[in-house]
């Protein structure tokens, strides 16, 4: 066993043991935690998003995070995935705004065999990727028809194509640009073609070296094993070789706009979709957030919701084909977003009809057992988030890596057991003013 | 894995997995009466939740969430199933506000979802994938009820009327075969107790003889949709192939992992997407229905891709209905079919789902376990087999992209 790692646990909800966090001298850390059952999930979670680009290189944590299954030293570009898939596996990874992770999920295999080999090719891949030119494919000018070897880069593309497809990805992105002035978050993580098409491989490479450092991974490891077992496995095989830590920079936190701000965009389509964004607090303040999350379930989550009770079940006249609320996490500051779609020719109305009920919400108009039901409904999500081990191992993630402390999981269920009605009236006063939001419509040509 | 079956014949198959901290039931109600007109069972399965004698719509919302149970109802071609999910010490009141929903809906808020769904159904069109797949499923299934999709309804919701959807509650509530699923820690709770005290007065028809007919397609059919925005052109093209109940079902889940259902190690995972960067998703699908099954390929592409993905298509469907596939791939499809079907059935819920499925299709709710046997009887030649079986005219084609690039195809 390495020398000097730290151990620590937390009692993690609805496991029938406690989570193990080990901190390795490196900065490495890795988490174990137990649940029954044949399939097992590894994990590593990278501290880099989008949080850590800017104009010149918006895109490249996403673009890296294809690259990163091109092959390494050792195994060639696919072999990764035809090996493990092979075995059962579910390979994928993810990017967003604070983090980029990369994960497993596979059967143990007879002696557990196939989890070993899972564990030996994961480290392999997230400690020495070749990030090879011939599967990046030649930079190119966006348009030119003459590129023949159409690799990743042309991949990543057809990704963000798809998403120029999407009504309501396009309204969050103008949202999110207007909400946020100076902070990295308010470049769309995906990037933009032009910038993928030309990116040198240099540069990725370089990206990777800076990020990808013991102090900014996280390994997880979730599922029915010998946790001694796999503690040296994950420690031998996760050899950074003296690999330097990362530094990462402090950002300025972004505060609210002060005046409320609407963008108004056109499609070729047949009914209007609209998104309203607030700034929220930074993911390890953890009572707002908490707060927040309860007057998201309150106002519009689920069919006994304020927004779904009120402006659709009865509603004087059919106006929203949809309306909800969601409330995301940042380690900077998250967002909280009320959405809709609605009949095209009664747009001003909708806008109207939203403003009201949020502005019921922030004069303190939420009743005892609205409060209830959405605690009940949020302690109810650590049962749901208990149930699988990728999505345990992804909780656990998520703390890790935004908030920076696995305790606020034990944290959570305590503040939440100790908030009052009054905590959230006062919190919904404080972020969901009307002058504070931006909002970003979409209607017809 | 157990089974029960009630004083009414509805068979309860259980399975117990201890240190769970929900309880999953899935309660399937086999659809035997073709749709007559488009809408009418969607209508049906929206109101299930919108109200009953004792109960308003909005009351059960409220009861729901406030014990954070989850709980509803689902339509798919041959069948509506309820779903119930909640903590164990839930249990017995989410089977309280199931059978209520069950057995005393009122329908009263019919006029309500008519103007809802028809709402909703433009907006979910705005989506160029949904309407792609719209203008498929309508051509592959003509003029059968397994092709009423949203566009269908909406040229035939107005013609339903509430004495429609009551006569259609009150035969499936009388005459259909109905099968219950559960999955979860039970502790002290006497499963077979609960399921008499909720569910015996329900009436259970114990034959399952459908009479929705087999659909059919004659001839090749390509279905262009004009989107002039669309970034992306959608291209999905589908045969009739033989459905669950065929000895080849085994076989063509195998050459369906190999082809590109699964990962990212399928061919057309590797050879459209690795290779020639033409899309972020391409894949391939077996749709399993009760009187047919589809296989399909997808893929979503710049607009002047379209010619070089349709090639692409055909050197990979062609190259698998005539080159026998390697020994080596033919086992890595098979283990990883049977491996993620692990991953599949993690959850109770996921257990409930597919033992009610398996059931209600007559197999048995242990078919997963000869499944998988069958799975590993699978051969070189019976890939290569079936893959001439399902792909052979003739299919429908269906693209959607603007206009300027629908000239040429």
């Amino acid at each position: 066993m390495e020398n000097n790692i730290k151990k620590t646990e937390i009692e993690y909800p609805y496991l029938t043991k406690p989570v193990e966090i080990y901190e390795r001298e490196n900065g490495h850390k890795i988490i174990l935690a137990h649940k029954e059952g044949g399939l097992v999930n590894i994990s590593s979670w990278v501290k880099t998003g989008s949080i850590n680009e800017n104009d010149a290189n918006n895109g490249i944590s996403h673009f890296l995070e294809h690259l990163m299954f091109k092959g390494t030293h050792k195994h060639k570009a696919g072999y990764f995935d035809k090996t493990l898939e092979a075995k059962g596996a579910i390979v994928n990874a993810a990017t967003w705004k604070d983090y980029t992770f990369y994960y497993v999920t596979l059967p143990q295999g007879p002696n557990g065999e196939y989890f070993k080999e899972a564990i030996e090719l994961h480290a392999d891949m997230m400690l020495d990727p070749v990030i090879p030119e011939d599967e990046i494919g030649p930079a190119f000018q966006l348009g030119d028809d003459t590129v023949s070897q159409k690799r990743e880069r042309h991949v990543v593309i057809e990704e963000i194509r798809m998403r120029q497809d999407q009504p309501w990805t396009k309204i969050y992105n103008n949202t999110n640009k207007h909400m946020y002035t100076q902070h990295p978050y308010k470049r769309d993580v995906i990037g933009f073609p032009e910038t993928i098409a030309s990116i040198p491989r240099e540069t990725i490479l370089d990206y990777y070296k800076t990020h990808y450092t013991p102090n900014n991974i996280t390994t997880i490891v979730a599922g029915d094993f010998d946790h001694e077992e796999i503690l040296e496995k994950v420690i031998k095989e996760f050899d950074f070789k003296g690999r330097a830590n990362a530094q990462n920079p402090i950002h300025k936190i972004d505060t609210p706009t002060q005046e409320e701000q609407y963008y108004e965009l056109k499609g070729k389509i047949s009914t209007g979709f609209a998104i309203t964004g607030w700034l929220g607090p930074v993911a390890n303040n953890i009572k707002d957030n908490i707060g927040l999350e309860i007057i998201n379930v309150i106002l519009g989550e689920g069919q006994s919701s304020r927004l779904y009770q009120n402006l659709i079940e009865k509603a004087d006249e059919p106006v929203f084909n949809v309306v909800a609320s969601d409330f995301y996490n940042f380690k900077d500051g998250g967002n909280f977003f009320i959405q809709a779609n609605f009949k095209a020719d009664k747009k001003e109305l909708a806008l109207n009809l939203i403003k009201k009920e949020l502005q019921k919400v922030v004069d303190g108009d939420i009743t005892e057992r609205e409060f209830k039901k959405a605690c009940k409904t949020l302690k109810c999500n650590f049962a749901e988030s208990s149930e699988r081990v990728s999505d345990i191992a992804e909780n656990i993630g998520y703390y890790m890596t935004v908030c920076d402390n696995l305790d606020l999981v034990e944290k959570y269920l305590e503040t939440l057991d100790s908030f009052t009605l009054e905590d959230v009236k006062n919190i919904a006063k404080q972020y969901l003013q009307i002058k504070n939001s931006v909002t970003t419509v979409l209607i017809p040509e | 894995m157990k089974k029960i079956i009630l004083e009414n014949n509805i068979p309860v198959v259980i399975k117990e997995n201890k240190n769970t901290p929900r309880i999953a039931l899935c309660f399937y109600f086999k659809l035997t009466e073709p749709e007559k007109k488009a809408g009418l069972y969607t209508l049906l399965n929206r109101l299930f939740l919108q109200g009953t004698s004792k109960r308003s719509a909005e009351d059960i919302a409220i009861e729901l969430d406030e014990n954070a149970i989850d709980c509803y109802s689902e339509m798919k071609h041959d069948f509506i199933r309820f779903k119930l999910q909640c903590l164990n010490e839930d249990f017995e009141k989410g089977l309280d506000i199931l059978s209520d929903i069950i057995k005393n809906s009122t329908l009263e808020e019919f006029e309500k979802e008519v103007i809802k769904l028809k709402g909703e159904i433009p907006a979910e069109m705005d989506e160029p994938k949904s309407k792609a797949m719209d203008g498929f499923y309508k051509n592959i299934f003509l003029n059968h009820p397994y092709g009423h999709t949203y566009t269908k309804i909406l040229e035939q919701i107005d013609d339903i009327t509430k004495p429609d959807v009551e006569e259609a509650y009150k035969n499936i509530l009388t005459n259909s075969p109905k099968v219950i699923s559960i999955a979860g820690d039970f502790e002290n709770k006497d499963i077979s107790e609960l399921m008499k005290k909720y569910f015996h007065d329900i009436k259970n028809k114990k034959e399952t003889i459908t009479n929705i007919p087999a659909p059919t397609l004659e001839d090749n059919k390509i279905v262009k949709i004009e989107k002039d925005d669309a970034a992306q052109a959608q291209i999905i093209q589908g045969w009739h192939v033989p459905t669950i109940y065929d000895k080849d079902y085994a076989a063509i889940m195998v050459m369906n992992t190999m082809l590109g259902s699964s990962g990212l190690s399928s061919r057309l995972f590797l050879e459209l997407r690795d290779k020639k960067g033409l899309a972020y998703v391409v894949r391939s699908s077996y749709e399993i229905y009760e009187k047919a099954a589809l296989f399909n390929v997808y893929i979503a592409t710049e607009p002047k891709n379209i010619k070089t993905s349709l090639e692409g298509f055909k050197v990979e469907l062609d190259k698998i209905k005539n080159v026998p596939v390697s020994k080596q791939e033919l086992e890595n499809a098979k283990n990883n079919l049977i491996g993620k079907r692990q991953f599949f059935t993690e959850t109770n819920l996921q257990q409930a789902s597919l033992m009610a499925f398996y059931e209600d299709k007559g197999l048995g709710a242990d078919f997963e376990d000869k499944l998988i046997e069958q799975i590993n009887k699978v051969t070189i030649e019976d890939i290569q087999r079936v893959a001439n079986v399902c792909i052979k005219e003739p299919s429908v084609l269906t693209i959607l992209a603007p206009s300027e690039y629908l000239k040429e195809v």
